[in-house]
This record gives C-alpha cells, sequence and structure tokens, in this order.
C-alpha cells in the first residue's frame, strides 16, 4: 500500500528523516512511537507530501506522492490544526470535505453517526466556530474529517492527545472497528504505549529518523517498548 | 470547486475573530478608503490643469507619458508595503482531493482583488477621456488607459514573485530602492534621459493597439512564471519558510554588564529581530529619519513655522517610541503569563523597556545630524526633541499602553495591520505629538521660538533627570493593572 524507499528529509545538515525501507501492507494497522524530535510528524508529512523529502520517495499504490494528487481521494489524514479552517463550524467543514469526496448529505449523515458516541453531542448541530472549539474537540473535527471519503488509509498523528478519558477509549475502539470491518490502513503514531499497542498490529520505533525497532503488536510489544524506553 | 473556495473567503472575512469587536477600526479604515479613493478620484480630474496650469507644460500628454516610469517604480514601492500574497489560507487544502493546479489559479486569481489594481484608473481616466480623446479618438484614449492598467497588473506579478523570493528580506528592497534612485539621479542631473525613454515607451500606446498585444503577450507570461513558480513550492515548509530560515543572532554580549535589565533588552531584541512585524517597526524608522527631506528642502518652510519643525523632530526622533511603544506589553503578550510567574522586578522590567526606547532614541538623533546641512538650528530642535521623548514621551506612552492592550500576532507584517489595535493605540499619538507644545507655545506666542525651544528641551532633561521616580511610578501602575492585562492577553 505505502512503500518508503530511501527517504531522507535533512534540516541545517541534520538528518530528521532517514528510512532506508518501510514497506506498509494493505489493512496493516501501523503504529510509530518514538521520543520527541524523533521525525514521527516529519515522516507523516513526507507521505503526505506537504514537504518535500531531501531524497529518496514515498509511494502509495506504487504512485509517488510528490506532485500529485490522485492519492488524496482515498488517504484520509489530520496531523495538526493546520488542517482545519478554523472560521467555519465543524458541520461546514464536514459538509466541505464531504463535497470534495462527493458525498451527498446522506453519506454524511451516515459518516458522522459513527462518530456520535466521540463527539459526545459536543460537535455537530453547534453554531460555534472550530477555532472556538477545545484542544480536544478540535482533534475529534479533524480525526471524523480524516473519514470521509471512505479512506483506505487514515493518517492521525497523536490522536489521543488532548481527549479525555473516555473519549480516547471510545476512539481506539473506533479505530479498531473500522481497522476490522473494513480493511483501513492506519497509520498512527502516539507516545502511549498501551494505546498503541491495543490499536496497531505492527509498531515501528523511530529514533533521531532511523527507524531503530520493528514489532509485531501482540502481548511481548508492550514489554518490550516499556523495556526500550525505560532507559 | 472555485465556489467553495470564495464562500470560504467570504465566511473568513465575516467571521474574523476581530470582525465585530474592532468595528471601530473597521470603520476607520472604511473612512480612510472612502477618502483615498475621493482623493485619487479628484486628482484624477484635476491632473490635466494641473500639468498645464500650474507645471505649465505645453505638451500635457508628452509630459505625463514621461512621468510615467516613475509613477509606476512608486507603486511598485507602494505595492511592496501594502500588497501581500495570503499563502497561508491554503494550508488546510493541501491534504484534501483538491488538484494543487487549482489551489495555484485560486491563489493567483484571488490576488487580483487588490485597491491596488484599480488606481490607475482612478488616476488617469479623467485624463484620458478629455484630454487624450481630445487628440487621439476615444477608442485610442481607452487602449493607453488600458495599457497602463495592464503595465500596473505587470507590477502586481511582479511583486508576487519578488515576494515570494525575497519576502522579508529588507536588502532586496534596498537594492531596488538604489536603482530606481539611481535612474531617477541620472535623470535629474541628464546623464541619462529616463523620461525621455518613459515618453518614447508610453506614447506607442498612442499609436494602434501593438501595446496592448504585447502587454497582454507579457501578462500571460508573467502568470505562467508566477503559476509554475508556485505550484512548484505549494508546501508547508515554504509556505512557513521565512520565518524559519532567517536566524537572527541578536546577542549583544555588552548587555551582559547590565543586569536583568540587559537581560530583559536583549530578549526584546531578539523579540524584535526574530519576527516579522518587529522587524517592520525597524524598517520604518529608518524610512521615518527620511520625513525632515519632504520638508527642509524648503528654506522658507523652516524659518516661518519653527513649531512645525518641532513636531518632525518629533516624529523622526520617537517613532520608534509611538511605534514600538503602542504595543509595548502587546509584543510579549503570548507570553505574559509567563513573565508574571517569573521572579521579575517589575521596576527593572519597566527600566529595561525605557532605556530599549531612549537607546533608540538617541540613535535615530544621531543619525538625523546630517539635516545639520538645512542649518544648525535644525540640529538644536532635533537635539531638544529627542530629550523631550527621552524625558517625557516614553513615560506617556508606557502608561497609555497600559490601558486595555490587546495580542498581537507577531508573525504578521505591521503596514495596514490593525491587530492588536484598541482605542488608546488610536489615541497615543495626540499627547506624544502635542506635548511639547504645552512647553514651547507659552514663549513663542510672547515672541521667543528659541526660548520655547529650550523650555521642550529643559523638560525632557528633567525628565532623564527624575527618571528613577518615574518607572517606579510607572512599574507600580503596571502592577496594579497586570491581572487586566494579562486576562486581556488570554482572549483569542
Amino acid at each position: 500500500m505505502i512503500t518508503i524507499a530511501d527517504l531522507k528529509k535533512v534540516y541545517k545538515k541534520v538528518n530528521v528523516v532517514d528510512v532506508q525501507s518501510l514497506v506498509i501492507a494493505e489493512g496493516e494497522s501501523f503504529g510509530l512511537v518514538g521520543n520527541n524530535g524523533a521525525g514521527k510528524t516529519t515522516l507523516f508529512r513526507m507521505v503526505l507530501d506537504l514537504i518535500p523529502p531531501t531524497a529518496g520517495e514515498v509511494q502509495i499504490n506504487g504512485v509517488n506522492v510528490k506532485g500529485t494528487d490522485e492519492w488524496k481521494f482515498f488517504v484520509g489524514s489530520y496531523l495538526d490544526e493546520n488542517f482545519l479552517i478554523d472560521y467555519l463550524t465543524p458541520d461546514e467543514y464536514f459538509a466541505f470535505v464531504g463535497k470534495l469526496h462527493k458525498y451527498s448529505a446522506e453519506d454524511l449523515n451516515q459518516l458522522l453517526a459513527r462518530f456520535e458516541d466521540l463527539f459526545n453531542g459536543e460537535i455537530t448541530g453547534k453554531k460555534k466556530y472550530i477555532r472556538d472549539l477545545s484542544k480536544g474537540n478540535l482533534k475529534k473535527v479533524g480525526i471524523a474529517a480524516a473519514f470521509i471519503g471512505q479512506p483506505k488509509v487514515v493518517v492521525l498523528d497523536e490522536p489521543f492527545e488532548n481527549l479525555d478519558p473516555t473519549s480516547q477509549i471510545r476512539l481506539k475502539e473506533l479505530i479498531v472497528r473500522e481497522h476490522r470491518e473494513k480493511r483501513t490502513t492506519f497509520l498512527i503514531s502516539s507516545h502511549d504505549l498501551n494505546h498503541v499497542t491495543e490499536t496497531c498490529s505492527r509498531i515501528v520505533v523511530m529514533e533521531k529518523g532511523l527507524v531503530i525497532k520493528d514489532l509485531a503488536g501482540d502481548e511481548n510489544a508492550l514489554k518490550t517498548l516499556e523495556t526500550y524506553f525505560n532507559r | 470547486m472555485f465556489s467553495s473556495f470564495i464562500s470560504h473567503l467570504s465566511k473568513k472575512f465575516s467571521r474574523s475573530a476581530s470582525a465585530d469587536k474592532e468595528t471601530a477600526t473597521a470603520i476607520f479604515l472604511g473612512i480612510l478608503v472612502v477618502v483615498v479613493v475621493g482623493y485619487s478620484l479628484a486628482f484624477g480630474f484635476a491632473l490635466e490643469s494641473i500639468i498645464t496650469s500650474a507645471l505649465k507644460q505645453s505638451k500635457p500628454i508628452d509630459f505625463l507619458n514621461g512621468l510615467m516610469i516613475y509613477y509606476f517604480a512608486s507603486e511598485f514601492l507602494m505595492r511592496y508595503f501594502l500588497q501581500s500574497l495570503p499563502v497561508m489560507d491554503v494550508q488546510p487544502y493541501l491534504h484534501l482531493p483538491v488538484a494543487k493546479s487549482k489551489i495555484v489559479h485560486f491563489l493567483l486569481g484571488r490576488s487580483l482583488l487588490n485597491v491596488m489594481n484599480t488606481f490607475v484608473f482612478l488616476l488617469f481616466t479623467p485624463f484620458a477621456l478629455t484630454a487624450i480623446a481630445n487628440v487621439y479618438g476615444a477608442g485610442q484614449a481607452w487602449i493607453w488607459l488600458v495599457s497602463l492598467w495592464l503595465v500596473s497588473l505587470i507590477n502586481h506579478w511582479l511583486i508576487v514573485l519578488f515576494k515570494k523570493k525575497f519576502d522579508d528580506n529588507i536588502w532586496g528592497l534596498l537594492v531596488l530602492v538604489m536603482i530606481v534612485g539611481t535612474l531617477a539621479a541620472s535623470d535629474y542631473f541628464g546623464w541619462f534621459q529616463l523620461s525621455t525613454l518613459s515618453q518614447k515607451l508610453f506614447n506607442i500606446s498612442l499609436h494602434g493597439y501593438t501595446s496592448i498585444v504585447a502587454l497582454v503577450i507579457s501578462q500571460v507570461g508573467l502568470y505562467m512564471l508566477a503559476y509554475l513558480f508556485f505550484s512548484k513550492s505549494l508546501y508547508t515548509e515554504d509556505l512557513l519558510a521565512n520565518e524559519n530560515q532567517n536566524y537572527y543572532e541578536a546577542n549583544l554580549a555588552f548587555l551582559k554588564n547590565f543586569g536583568s535589565v540587559g537581560e530583559w533588552i536583549s530578549i526584546e531584541l531578539k523579540l524584535i529581530l526574530r519576527h516579522k512585524r518587529g522587524r517592520t517597526v525597524l524598517v520604518m524608522n529608518l524610512f521615518f529619519l527620511l520625513y525632515g527631506l519632504f520638508f527642509y528642502r524648503d528654506p522658507s518652510f523652516s524659518q516661518n513655522l519653527p513649531g512645525i519643525v518641532i513636531l518632525i523632530g518629533i516624529l523622526m526622533t520617537g517613532i520608534f517610541v509611538m511605534n514600538y511603544g503602542q504595543f509595548l506589553f502587546s509584543w510579549q503578550g503570548s507570553h505574559f503569563d509567563f513573565i508574571l510567574t517569573q521572579p521579575v522586578s517589575l521596576v527593572k522590567y519597566i527600566e529595561s523597556k525605557y532605556w530599549l526606547m531612549a537607546a533608540v532614541t538617541c540613535a535615530c538623533f544621531l543619525l538625523s545630524i546630517p539635516y545639520v546641512y538645512f542649518g544648525w538650528s535644525m540640529l538644536l530642535v532635533h537635539l531638544a526633541a529627542a530629550l523631550f521623548n527621552m524625558g517625557i514621551n516614553i513615560f506617556i506612552v508606557m502608561n497609555m499602553a497600559m490601558w486595555d492592550p490587546k495580542k498581537i500576532d507577531l508573525s504578521k507584517g505591521s503596514a495596514l495591520n490593525y491587530e492588536g489595535i484598541g482605542a488608546a493605540q488610536w489615541l497615543m499619538g495626540l499627547p506624544v505629538m502635542l506635548a511639547p507644545f504645552v512647553f514651547y507655545l507659552p514663549f513663542s506666542l510672547a515672541g521667543h521660538p528659541m526660548a520655547g525651544l529650550a523650555a521642550v528641551g529643559t523638560a525632557g532633561l528633567l525628565g532623564i533627570l527624575f527618571r528613577r521616580k518615574l518607572i517606579q511610578v510607572t512599574a507600580k501602575r503596571l502592577e496594579k493593572r497586570r491581572y487586566v492585562i494579562a486576562s486581556n492577553f488570554r482572549k483569542e
């Protein structure tokens, strides 16, 4: 599904990302962990063609993402608040993204119904601009928008951050359900080792731009990760 | 797709956080626009008679075409300050399934919606329809006018490209100013006749339609160039580039000798140098130093109106105090809570701000010394004004800045940026400019302008001598006002 080859990003002579080869299969739920500055977000930004790599390339379905637009139709993503149009209401934002994916109002309602639990009645149907939402609710808007368009791939950067405990559990359930039922490929980064081992079938550890570990997401993974990070 | 973009654009304006809060600012800007448009139109209607009667030119059309090159050069400069390409607005669309080409076309098309692009019509339509239509016929007059408009649009695209390449790089602009200055000087001294060239070029548009064809072709070429340029660099890091690329060292070692006051000053210098808005204030400061050139060239001016010279001196040496000081606390709005939670003496904090503004005022005075060319009295006036700024005006500004300050976004430039401006900021200029006259007028009305000048200087000197007391009073006020100020900054 996603093939990363010799991907490098250099800022001021420092290799922020240096990934020789990483293949993410279709239907995999791929977790990325690593301390601050490991290059997780930079890697995601290059996957989404938001920054050009210094060298190498990212292919989605065999097409280099750089400078192309086709992959955007089946890749949903939410990295940070810059993905949101903050002077729209959440409803308007969803409607706009839905329109880009040629959704009817009915399609959109069906999709948003799946997020009803996560939204907890605080997002839709309110006359409130996105910029006036709390951090947690901003995140929910972005995450929900990433699922518009029946994406084959969903990229989320720190999706659990800023969410309250209930929402964290609901989001976890939602990701697991989407992955099981629709075989959506997930790329998720997180600092919470528990969440990542519970939601992901494969976990990669990055440090200083390099891929250090590549684990299967089973019970042993949590222990291995805890040992690795406890130093 | 474009309709969605347009609807988002209109929502952005109607829902802007400041739209309903700052109606006063909006009304003021509205009035400003009406005034500028009105004056431009009036100037346009008067243009022909100005050229024939006031300037006594027998061939008004040739004369105007000869000046055109200067008009477009100054338009380019104006555009540099007033025109911007809001590239950041496209960030939320980059990850969505929207073709990049559409985003770029929209971005470029939208940039055409700029008042600057209508000025040619405001200024020259009356001239075209009377003076030119009388000689060359109405059709040719329109060709002339549209040609001018197309030249103006060439300026537009050049600015778009220039700012993308050299945004916020003051050297790019300085080089341009120097080129224009050299050309103007060579024209003035007769080495090279720029106005003849301009006349020849713009006279082409008075004969046939070749000019239109050539200009349309160059228009398409420039648009394609801009399109290529932007579609290649529509990446978040390019959009955000200018703040990250420029690293301003700003470590002034000698400040370490001044203890915590020095530390604060060096922090504040970094704040100024590392943000676009701070740098814009500094550049404005340099431009204002040239302000005197407009007035002093006419010797009768300063002899007849010594009072006005004080005003100019106050502005030239004190524009930093006014421009920077009006946002004195707003600059640190994003980390004011941090300042309040740190073990900081507010007296030292205010003292650092005093010395920063005093030092810049002093530097402005030193830079204004060459005006002595226009007479020694100029130097005396500037000295008195600088002393007054350092002793009195800084304290006026510091105290007024505590009145309802608002948070500002440091990454935006300050030309036509009304963020962070409340009632106090609109009014702040008045006391600063009027205060010296409280000391000057009693003497000058009694027929002793020099004594008045001395009074202004003495008042400033007294302020400087008693600065400790004044700093303490100011710090005490800040201590009382700090909660109001901090809660203001926490509001979006």
